[in-house]
């Protein structure tokens, strides 16, 4: 499956003024793989979330940098997010990860909103906690159907390696 | 590019405060956005309402700062609306669920706007 597998890396600072050149980025790639528009906003959300992680999170105010690595394969795109940094505690945020509907406002939190997104708009997250953080998004390429690729949201697969 | 490019455009009426957003609402954009309509947000003598037409991307940055504004205005008893939402900008609104607390507060715009 992974056999034509293509690679693009980029690395930026962990500073919030390159993140739209990652999105011009993943816009690119995946423009040139034939995703959809509403699938490649989907997926710019995303990385983004991640990225924001990385900027927030990861350095303590501290420079540091962001690795993207774009695996490009036959039937999806694949986006790596990866830091050296003191490893976000993932698990924790997917607890608080939902949707806000059904709360009164006063209780509305909006810090596991990113996380939330990433799911909702993804087919697959996986985050590693090692040396670093490392988010991993799929997006698979829906050939020719006509219904709409967003109903195939994967469950939480949020992992931590000990 | 200028199309992508985060501003903002601030229309004071004499009977309201609107705020024309524009560009892509990101992190690098958050200081920025949060400069302009905070001061803004605490004027309760006057309804608040953003314009979304020309918003060209927003993540959870962007949302949880709506939601602090939302939360702002409502101690406040201030109308705070958005209009001209962008079927991008709407989907997230809806998988996130702050759509159900800005329709919550776009009741109450309106009913505030009847009694004038």
């Amino acid at each position: 499956m992974k056999e034509h597998e293509m690679i693009v890396q980029l690395s930026i600072p962990a500073d919030a003024q390159f993140l739209d050149i990652a999105r011009l980025t993943l816009y690119g790639l995946a423009a040139k793989m034939g995703f959809s528009y509403e699938e490649i906003e989907d997926m710019k959300v995303a990385v983004s979330e991640a990225c924001n992680n990385v900027v927030l999170h990861a350095y303590n105010g501290r420079s540091g940098d962001i690795h993207l690595r774009f695996e490009m394969s036959a039937d999806a795109l694949s986006i790596v997010i990866k830091d050296e940094g003191k490893g976000f505690d993932y698990e924790r945020a997917a607890k608080q990860a939902a949707s806000l509907s059904g709360k009164p406002l006063k209780d509305v939190k909006v810090g596991g909103l990113g996380l939330f997104l990433m799911e909702a708009l993804m087919d697959d997250v996986r985050v590693t906690t090692k040396g670093g953080t490392e988010v991993r998004l799929t997006k698979f390429r829906h050939h020719g159907e006509g219904e709409h690729a967003h109903d195939c949201i994967s469950p939480s697969s949020v992992q931590e390696q000990a | 590019m200028d199309q992508k490019r985060f501003h903002l455009v601030h229309d004071e009426q004499p009977d309201r405060h609107v705020v024309y957003i524009k560009g892509e609402l990101d992190l690098a954009a958050a200081e920025q956005f949060q400069r302009t309509v905070e001061p803004l947000a605490s004027d309760a003598s006057k309804p608040l309402v953003l314009r979304l037409e020309d918003l060209t991307y927003i993540d959870s940055t962007g949302i949880g700062m709506f939601v602090a504004l939302l939360k702002t205005r409502h101690q406040l008893g201030a109308p705070f609306a958005i209009e001209n939402v962008p079927p991008k900008v709407r989907r997230l609104f809806d998988l996130t669920g702050v759509s159900y607390f800005f329709s919550e507060m776009n009741d109450a715009t309106e009913r505030i706007g009847g009694q004038s």
